[in-house]
């Protein structure tokens, strides 16, 4: 076992017993539950689950082991093996449900039922269960029985239609948002319902779309058509408002808000520090009508900004543009690659980064860590993700199985 | 209705903007008593953003603030009136929560600093949300969910390759990864003081969940040392897989094929047209070396459909397809949100009938139910100095007059 930090402090979400039937839908939330200090226990088909097969691979060599992707989603949760398709494996999750709090599914809407594990079911043994069912579009309606990727869960929730570039056919969020979005989603909402259960003896079921979750994050686009009436669409490369966008400088590119949000309070620092600068045609920035929200929206201010504004940043890196520009009060960014965020001292300070050992390694895995810090009872990862039917004995074994029945049981492929 | 799970928690909200007020949302929704602490001298920059109903500019007429903000409760206290302290206070004495997302040293400036709080309420759970967290050299730096997916290298991935950096063309940390974070943290946080008494103090950079999300691509890096770059629409292994034009303007459909099922299938929706027909097209491998090739092709033949139509042909032979939505179709066409009643219409001063987001989330036996649209500037001030902070009717106008609940 590893853990990154000392095992004293308390773990905020002690005692509580979770399953996951494994899932590109509920890795995450697994993941958030297991680094707060709940018991989960991942269970995967006797092969193995489909991350064990994504990309990346340690040195790229594939293998049911050597899965990054299914390293990084499953740190501190124990992991079984169970055929949910034989009717004995079927008991045993019965079994296992009849002592959990929580179980996080993502099956095909109606497999639970067809499986006799649906919510009703596992409820009439445990009224304090709750089940969290992550799905593409949710668990009843007319799109309930589609086949989604995560691609098409951005295409559906209205996201994709919102990223790329006019020119182009939208291009979608990086690194699988749309399922990362349900999951999360389902992690607040199994949250909610043992909030619930717990002040009340009574479980339910949270059905969660990632349709539904994508939709969340159309920011103002589905009231703009409400109250306006207009649609939307991308823009990448051009300026939201005159001073508002990317920007090349000379080592990659930043993300520039010369104005702020809305109110256009950061304008004047921004003409300050071209002033300063001594940028050529800075004085074409400083009439009056600059701190008019409609000017900036036309495209007249854009073209003006981005001639000025353009060739001197092209002159200064991202590290120096950044650092400045927040001096003076600007919400500039740079656009980081992975390998500048490696580098960045504030997540160095932050102590951001965490060791976590892996059995396929002799070094272990330095991975992101904490996304929350909790004074009081710190996010901490107690184990790195198990190895595939690494904790059968110990679970099957607590659940009341004798180990001489556990060896019939892999016997017959349940296990 | 049913007692929501979040029932008699109280909020005292000091959130503003975007990922603050969407996370403190979630707790208004699910039953908590969230209070908006907001000041007309100190104007939440979302309440100035478009869109504004009728185009009309004023302070509640912003449909992104609504959505963000509906059933909450506003009191207007100017934090930097000398009297304001001891209202805020009381109030927080009467709080099991207090959140802000300000840049660390605003709520000390306010005398509101944790330390402060925990004084006023022990066991109080204390939630900052700044943009890089409370400690390190870039602590005090600023910036908006746009400056957040550049700095967390989501900015970066997201796009073509050659080209700038696209990102998702919205503020997306702000929307859906700070917002369940957030809530998550709270709610366990919750649990903890349910069992122990015991609070505490929460530190949440809005950076670090975003890059917590891409934890494969920097083991990646750290493993294997390949820095990841953008790929459009790209999968790591197969193909085709991408976002395809159809008839219309601007229409587009989105189709993975991940399996030699898959593949056969698209064929037949299309009439087996010559270049699916290649045997050795069936193994993945090589579609996805061919992947540019094909998706040119695939591209002239999706041209020919109606993206809805296609997508329920391609749907009915089990391949992952979807039309890629505009707001127009999530709200006016898609019968799988409106059989999941997400777009929920309520009435508002001076808005009138608008549509908000119910959240994402449907309860077997407590379902939520959005009922109060976003508070008007300060709509409960009255409301709250009566029942919360003891004032009498007269106090609160002096208070206003003097300049404190403005």
């Amino acid at each position: 076992m590893t853990t990154s930090e000392p095992g004293a402090a308390p773990r905020t979400l002690d005692g509580l017993r979770v399953l996951e039937i494994a899932s590109p839908l509920t890795a995450y939330c697994g993941k958030m539950f297991a680094d707060l200090g709940a018991d989960v226990v991942l269970i995967e088909p006797p092969g193995g689950c489909r991350l064990r097969r994504e990309r990346p691979f340690i040195e790229d060599r594939p293998g049911i082991e050597a899965s990054l992707a299914f390293a990084y989603h499953n740190t501190s949760k124990r992991g079984i093996t169970l055929n949910l398709t034989a009717e004995e494996g079927r008991a045993l999750f019965r079994k296992l449900a009849g002592a959990a709090d929580l179980v996080v599914e993502a099956e095909k809407p109606g497999v639970m039922a067809q499986r006799g594990l649906d919510y009703g079911v596992l409820a009439r043994a445990n009224r304090r269960l709750v089940m969290a069912s992550i799905s593409a579009f949710g668990q009843t309606g007319p799109y309930s029985q589609f086949e989604a990727e995560d691609l098409v869960g951005v295409a559906m929730g209205g996201l994709l239609y919102l990223g790329g570039y006019p020119d182009a056919a939208p291009i979608r969020a990086y690194g699988g948002q749309a399922l990362l979005g349900a999951s999360m989603y389902g992690a607040v909402g199994a949250m909610l319902a043992l909030t619930e259960a717990e002040l009340t003896g009574e479980g339910q079921q949270v059905d969660v779309s990632m349709q539904e979750c994508m939709v969340m994050a159309m920011e103002n686009a589905v009231q703009f058509f409400d109250l306006e009436g207009t649609v939307r669409k991308r823009y990448a490369g051009i300026q939201r408002f005159a001073g508002t966008g990317v920007f090349e400088c000379r080592d990659g590119y930043i993300y520039m808000m010369a104005g702020g949000i809305g109110a256009n309070k950061f304008w004047s620092f921004s003409l300050q520090w071209l002033l300063d600068e001594k940028v050529p045609g800075a004085e074409r920035l400083t009439a009056e009508r600059w701190n008019d929200i409609d000017y900036l929206l036309t495209d007249e201010a854009k073209r003006i900004f981005s001639e000025v504004f353009a060739p001197w940043a092209k002159t200064r890196t991202k590290a120096e543009l950044y650092h400045e520009g927040q001096r003076r009060h600007i919400p500039l960014a740079p656009i980081n690659t992975p390998a500048d965020i490696m580098g960045s001292e504030q997540l160095v300070h932050r102590e951001y980064f965490v060791r976590v050992s892996h059995p396929q390694r002799g070094e272990p895995l330095l991975m992101p860590g904490a996304p929350y810090k909790l004074a009081g009872t710190p996010w901490r990862i107690t184990r790195p993700a198990p190895r595939l039917g690494e904790h059968n004995a110990e679970v099957f074994g607590a659940a009341g199985v004798a180990s001489r029945e556990l060896e019939q049981l892999a016997g017959a492929g349940v296990v | 209705m049913k007692r929501l799970p979040l029932a008699g928690i109280r909020v005292t909200d000091f959130t503003w903007i975007g990922a603050g007020s969407y996370a403190t949302k979630i707790l208004a929704d699910f039953g908590a008593d969230v209070i908006k602490i907001e000041s007309s001298r100190r104007i939440d920059s979302l309440r100035m953003s478009a869109p504004f109903k009728d185009r009309i500019k004023g302070v509640n007429r912003s449909g992104y603030f609504a959505d963000r903000n509906a059933t909450k409760r506003s009191l207007t206290l100017d934090m930097k009136h000398p009297r304001a302290l001891e209202l805020a206070r009381k109030l927080i004495a009467q709080s099991d929560i207090v959140a802000n997302n300000f840049t660390p040293g605003v709520m000390e400036r306010f005398g509101l600093g944790y330390d402060a709080v925990r004084t006023i309420r022990p066991d109080v759970i204390y939630v900052s949300m700044s943009m890089q967290g409370s400690t390190g050299p870039e602590h005090n730096y600023l910036g908006y969910g746009a400056s957040m997916a550049a700095l967390t290298g989501l900015m970066h991935l997201t796009g073509l390759p050659g080209r700038e950096p696209a990102g998702t063309g919205t503020n997306f940390p702000d929307h859906v990864p700070n917002p369940c974070h957030a809530a998550f943290a709270i709610m366990a946080a919750l649990r903890h003081r349910r069992r122990t008494g015991e609070g505490q103090l929460i530190d949440i950079a809005q950076t670090e969940p975003t890059i917590a999300l891409l934890g494969p691509t920097f083991l990646d890096l750290t493993v294997n040392h390949r820095v990841q770059q953008p790929t459009g629409n790209e999968h790591p292994w197969a193909a085709p897989h991408g976002v395809y034009p159809c008839k219309g303007d601007d229409r587009w459909i989105a189709i993975c094929v991940m399996s030699g099922a898959q593949w056969m299938a698209l064929g037949d929706v299309l009439g087996n047209p010559e270049w699916t027909r290649d045997a050795g097209l069936r193994a993945s491998s090589v579609r996805h070396t061919r992947r540019q090739e094909l998706d040119a092709s695939l591209a002239a033949e999706t041209a020919r459909w109606v993206a809805e139509d296609l997508m329920h042909a391609l749907q009915a032979r089990r391949v992952p397809a979807g039309v890629v939505q505009t707001a127009a179709d999530v709200v006016e066409r898609d019968p799988q949100l409106a059989h999941r009643s997400h777009w929920v219409t309520l009435e508002h001063a001076e808005m009138g009938r608008t549509i908000y987001n119910a959240p994402p989330l449907r309860f077997s036996r407590t379902p939520g139910e959005l009922t109060r649209p976003a508070p008007l500037l300060g709509e409960h001030t009255d409301d709250i100095c009566r029942d919360l902070l003891g004032l009498s009717a007269e106090e609160t106008r002096k208070l206003k007059e003097e300049g404190v609940l403005v």
